[in-house]
């Protein structure tokens, strides 16, 4: 493992008793980036630990981010919340299979069909795969802890891309006015040069950064995997982009089945869509929990359990791109300030302040008020807010760092900047950002739902905070349903985070180890 | 002392000017103007008539001049010292020097901000006045409790408890409460809304006269918006005071009391506590801005007209000066917790000084 590891992973040792806590990271360091003898398998049972078994005996050493990733998923609540958080996931990328008013297999006529594949959307048929792959890759246990974090966030970035698809390329269509995607590039390029410019970069960008983390981040046999599942996946939507109909009708197999004309009919679980209003059945609009509604219907008539399901996708995406972005500018930002300290931390840390001192919740408000309700520029905002707490926690750790050994010798041995400060003192301070993070995928979900719940977020969106809204304002009087189900998918989802947030602060804390 | 205190206020310049200048920018980028909304309100005027009235509205808020002038005249409107009309202010002659501060005019609602301010502040400062003490009464008393019985069941039932109600939503606790606690069909044992009954001007202050009295009907109608404001705050309090006073009872000098042979409540009280004080004061300083902003979801569930609503209504209508001077006051009063930190680190902690 030490000869086909990865450069990026942490190296530091690391006594058995798990005495050195965030204050000493290198406690009985070796100058890092210089690969410490792994004892064989360790990563892989780390991985293990990761992936839930844990049944097997503690390796005597482990890489400083592993041991406390390792510390964390030994606290049986940190386990049941990240159980809690992969049935979300799950949801979240399986939810057309779970519930869709387009049944899967349909005989009409003697003619076999199925809407339900032809409704489907990139992000629907993405999302899946991507899950599967993860969990393929976590069963085959072959996956170090770096290289799993870095599978997430090419994953993230791979699902950010499909799921701007559709709107890509209605634009597209669009600007073409007819002629086709291609000369709609080309015209929207001649009529707003500057913000399309940025936008195919950033679109380019991203599926860049996919392809080039997969070659370069995961092993090679895995990137051989994934990338022969997903590689002629990307290049079929890229060409043939999946669009369902923009004209959806939801209610015509219904009605066919009503009238006994469906020969066979399979359906899916729940059989509504999120966005279905029931147009054949007026009676539906916020009835209670049934046989026909197990979570009851909305003040439109759709079906609450379908609306539930498939707002994991919104809630998750929310917390995790948004997370994502905080980590990436806190850890690159409190880097800098930590290394150089000086003027550099004044300015920054000012920086943070004026961040700091501007309400989340108000900015947001401000911007969704002004430029409409956009899922992408929620995340980014919360991101481009919420960055500081991972910023202090890392400039804290470097200017630690700075002045010990093996910082000083790779500054004597003349490395460059980017090496110093990525490859040897990043694995050594990252560490504490987990605790940030976990807790930052929390509020931003919580944000998000506030803001809808204030009426400023998604329209027609399936989001749990806008569902919950409802519950009042939804017209004869009080429907508990509506307030009860989504409130709880909220709490339990942010209470898990918390949980695992949590635990990851008292992996780090020494005072606690020393309990045991 | 005073060289910190000076240096923290001149820090302090920066972080708002930046700040105010963020917000101030990112509305302007906003394609919603002001003028639209006034004109929309104005209802349907001919064409001709709707361009004219449109100038006129443009030179008469002065939304003519680019942004930067904009909003640098705001800044030198709100400021103590600036430029100034000749015949106020201290230097009189002069054209500039120290000044009232104006925090300027809503254009949308017509009036000045500082009295829009001023008949919103006072609807929060009560919430809020009401619901830390309490959050930090409760907070201390638990905290307390569960670090005495570190390790036990009862710390580790009331740990994971306090997680789960730091985690609980406040936009659906605030839901449920008004749901069944204030509901008909259920337990109509709380009023719907609002801070008073519409009647309630006409009672006397105390009960009598068949009536329940003011102060009474007040209490009666804050009980729920003060416990969804206050069961988060209590539970990330008690979380903290658990973790300071732990981290204070495995110091040297709590062994060297307990060896001393004094009793478990003098450690606990007079020892430790004192010096557990300080992450509990801190937390106090970021609570003040809390004030302004943080009953926003309590204020729009309970229909309370407070400053949180008048955010939100203040962003929708693009009333820059409005929102602007609000983020102010809330830049102001997270100074003025940092300063009563820094006052009351002195006052528990006699170790700590700024020399």
């Amino acid at each position: 493992m030490s000869e086909g590891g990865p450069p990026d992973n942490p190296t530091v040792g690391r006594p058995p008793g798990g005495a050195s806590g965030p204050a000493e990271p290198a406690h009985g360091t070796v100058l890092a980036g210089a690969s410490i003898a792994y004892e064989p398998g360790a990563v892989d049972r780390a991985a293990t630990a990761v992936g839930g078994g844990g049944a097997l005996p503690p390796p005597k050493r482990r890489a400083y981010l592993q041991q406390v990733v390792y510390d964390t998923f030994q606290n049986l609540r940190a386990r049941f919340a990240s159980g809690w958080i992969v049935l979300l996931m799950f949801l979240a990328c399986f939810a057309p299979f779970l519930a869709s008013s387009h049944p899967l297999l349909v005989k009409v006529d003697g003619k076999w069909s199925s809407p339900f594949v032809q409704h489907l959307g990139p992000a629907d048929v993405v999302l899946p795969c991507v899950f599967v792959t993860g969990v393929v890759l976590l069963a085959r246990r072959r996956l170090g802890m770096g290289q799993g974090v870095l599978l997430l966030i090419w994953v993230a970035a791979v699902t950010s891309v499909f799921a701007a698809g559709p709107d890509f390329y209605t634009a597209l269509e669009a600007a073409g006015e007819g002629r086709g995607p291609v000369a709609g590039a080309w015209r929207l390029l001649a009529r707003s040069p500057v913000l399309t410019a940025l936008w195919y970069l950033t679109w380019v960008g991203m599926v860049a950064f996919a392809i080039v983390a997969a070659l370069r981040w995961l092993p090679r046999r895995t990137a051989g995997v994934t990338a022969a599942i997903l590689t002629p996946l990307c290049a079929l939507l890229i060409v043939f982009p999946l669009r369902p109909p923009e004209n959806v009708v939801y209610e015509q197999y219904r009605v066919l089945q009503a009238q006994g004309k469906t020969e066979f009919m399979l359906r899916t679980i729940v059989p509504y869509s999120p966005t279905d209003r029931l147009r054949d059945d007026p009676d539906a609009r916020l009835t209670g929990p049934s046989a026909a509604h197990w979570a009851g219907t909305d003040a439109y008539g759709a079906d609450l359990l379908s609306r539930m399901i498939h707002g994991c996708r919104i809630a998750l995406a929310i917390g995790f791109i948004a997370t994502g972005i905080e980590v990436l500018i806190g850890v690159f930002v409190g880097g800098l300030m930590g290394y150089f300290a000086g003027t550099i931390d004044l300015i920054g840390m000012r920086l943070i302040e004026i961040i700091e001192a501007i309400p989340r919740l108000v900015l947001l408000i401000a911007v969704t008020a002004a430029y409409g309700r956009n899922l992408y520029m929620m995340m980014a905002i919360i991101g481009l807010l919420g960055w500081t707490g991972d910023a202090r926690f890392v400039r804290a750790e470097f200017l630690k760092l700075r002045k010990q050994d093996f910082v000083q010798a790779a500054v004597a041995s003349g490395l460059p900047l980017r090496s110093i400060l990525f490859r040897h003192m990043l694995p050594n301070g990252v560490t504490p950002v987990l605790v940030s993070a976990s807790f930052g995928v929390a509020s931003a979900i919580l944000l998000e739902s506030t803001l809808s719940f204030l009426g400023l977020g998604l329209v027609d969106e399936p989001s749990w905070g806008a569902m919950l809204e409802q519950a009042r304002s939804g017209g004869a009087g009080f429907n508990w349903w509506i307030a009860t189900f989504p409130g709880l998918l909220i709490f339990l989802t942010v209470f898990a985070y918390n949980l695992i947030g949590e635990s990851v602060r008292d992996a780090l804390d020494p005072k606690l180890l020393k309990r045991e | 002392m005073l060289s910190y205190l000076i240096r923290r206020l001149l820090l302090l310049i920066p972080t708002m000017i930046g700040a105010t200048a963020l917000i101030f920018f990112v509305m302007e980028l906003s394609p919603v103007s002001v003028t639209n909304t006034l004109l929309s309100r104005e209802g349907n005027v001919l064409p001709g008539a709707r361009k004219a009235r449109e100038e006129y509205l443009n030179r008469r808020y002065g939304l003519n001049n680019p942004p930067v002038v904009r909003y640098f005249k705001w800044l030198n409107g709100i400021s103590p010292v600036g430029v100034k009309e000749a015949g106020e202010g201290f230097p009189g002659a002069w054209r500039f020097g120290f000044k009232t501060p104006d925090l300027g005019d809503s254009f949308p609602q017509s009036k000045k901000v500082s009295e829009i301010i001023l008949d919103a502040l006072p609807v929060t400062l009560l919430l809020q006045a009401i619901s830390i003490p309490i959050a930090y009464g409760i907070a201390i008393w638990t905290g307390i409790f569960t670090a005495r019985h570190r390790g036990k069941i009862q710390d580790i039932a009331t740990g994971s408890g306090l997680l789960a109600l730091w985690s609980l939503p406040v936009i659906w606790v605030s839901v449920m409460l008004i749901g069944f606690f204030a509901n008909k069909h259920y337990f109509p044992w709380f009023p719907t809304g609002e801070l008073h009954e519409p009647q309630s001007t006409e009672w006397t202050f105390l009960p009598g006269n068949g009536t329940r009295g003011w102060l009474l009907d007040t209490a009666w109608h804050l009980i729920l918006p003060v416990v969804c404001l206050t069961y988060a705050n209590f539970a990330y309090l008690s979380k903290l005071t658990r973790a300071a006073l732990l981290d204070t009872l495995g110091a040297d000098f709590v062994r060297t009391a307990r060896a001393k042979g004094l009793g478990e409540r003098v450690v606990l009280y007079r020892h430790a506590f004192r010096n557990s004080l300080l992450p509990l004061i801190t937390v106090f300083a970021s609570l003040l801005p809390v004030m302004i902003t943080g009953s926003v979801v309590v204020e729009k569930v309970f229909s309370i007209n407070g400053t949180g609503r008048m955010i939100i209504d203040s962003m929708l209508a693009k009333d820059t000066e409005l929102f602007l001077s609000v983020s102010t006051i809330t830049l102001l009063l997270q100074l003025v917790g940092y300063l009563l930190a820094d006052f009351a680190y002195v006052l528990a902690d006699p170790r700590v000084s700024y020399e």
